[in-house]
């Protein structure tokens, strides 16, 4: 038999792979969809549920201080906060399911709900 | 009254090429790998000769001789790596099992090592991965590796397939010399 020559089942079956891997690409790594509700977190503990169509401003009250988080048409970020690198606030704006900003000194965090959560949980 | 086993000249064939991929699979057990557990999978190319010149059965058995004993001699029997290994193996042989059942049903369409090659290292990745998925890391982060894992086995595929395929034509024309193939 000559097993030089690719086969045409040799050509199926690469068709075939290719197909799979494509779609092995499609499924697992498309982004969780865009959320539709976010949670406040304080301590661990659900501080807030919040529409993210509702566009709405809080004060959310931590050990340092208060940390301002604002939402904006599907979207929620920390604006300012008492905490000295402001890395909760340089994560800028949230809107997929999965995505979280965290003020770890004040203990607040705002994760947007997904239908498939990116951390279990989030201890400090 | 003793009774003897009857040996074919098929389990010395099949114990020949177990004991080639082995040899292999230690020797490359010993290289090091980016992620855990990735290995080129250099004994598969052992399979894939052995699947196109001898058949499926015996192809089957080289591969999971190898997974089992390789183990034994490493030392990892019945660890998380072996039940992984075992289920790559696994799913590997019955890949292969399918396309050659097909190949043999349609003549024109017969799958060669390129095929065989690229098949059974994603059966091999899929196998492999699900069930690490399934048991040991049931995490959704994980799920996102998979399609890297799949690009690399399909690499690493047809790499197996080309080293095999080469193996192939050298057998079909003997070397000169004294030496009968």
């Amino acid at each position: 038999m000559n097993w030089v020559k690719l086969s045409r089942g040799d050509a199926v079956v690469w068709l075939l792979a290719a197909t799979l891997l494509v779609s092995v690409y499609t499924i697992f790594w498309q982004a969780d969809g865009h959320g539709a509700e976010a949670v406040v977190l304080v301590n661990g503990k659900r501080w807030a549920r919040l529409d993210l169509f509702q566009n709405q401003d809080l004060d959310v009250p931590g050990p340092l201080g208060h940390s301002h988080i604002q939402v904006r048409d599907g979207q929620v970020r920390f604006v300012n906060s008492p905490c000295p690198n402001q890395l909760c606030v340089h994560t800028g704006w949230l809107n997929q399911g999965g995505e979280v900003a965290i003020c770890l000194p004040n203990k607040v965090s705002l994760q947007i709900l997904g239908s498939d959560p990116r951390f279990d949980a989030i201890n400090f | 009254m003793a009774r003897t086993l009857q040996t074919t000249r098929d389990d010395y064939l099949i114990a020949g090429f177990a004991a080639l991929a082995i040899t292999i699979h230690i020797a490359e057990s010993a290289l090091p790998s980016p992620l855990p557990g990735i290995k080129p999978g250099l004994a598969n190319v052992v399979t894939l000769v052995v699947l196109c010149r001898y058949g499926w059965r015996m192809a089957a058995w080289v591969s999971l001789l190898r997974v089992l004993v390789g183990s034994i001699l490493i030392g990892t029997f019945l660890s998380p790596t072996f039940f992984l290994s075992a289920a790559g193996a696994l799913a590997s042989v019955a890949v292969l099992g399918l396309l050659f059942a097909l190949s043999r049903a349609l003549p024109g369409w017969a799958v060669g090592p390129m095929g065989y090659g690229v098949a059974a290292a994603l059966a091999h990745m899929s196998g492999q991965f699900w069930v690490a998925y399934a048991v040991f890391v049931p995490h959704s982060g994980l799920l996102t590796l998979y399609p890297l894992l799949m690009t690399l086995a399909a690499v690493l595929g047809i790499v197996s397939g080309l080293l095999t395929r080469t193996i192939l034509a050298r057998l079909n024309s003997p070397p000169p010399g004294d030496n009968p193939v």
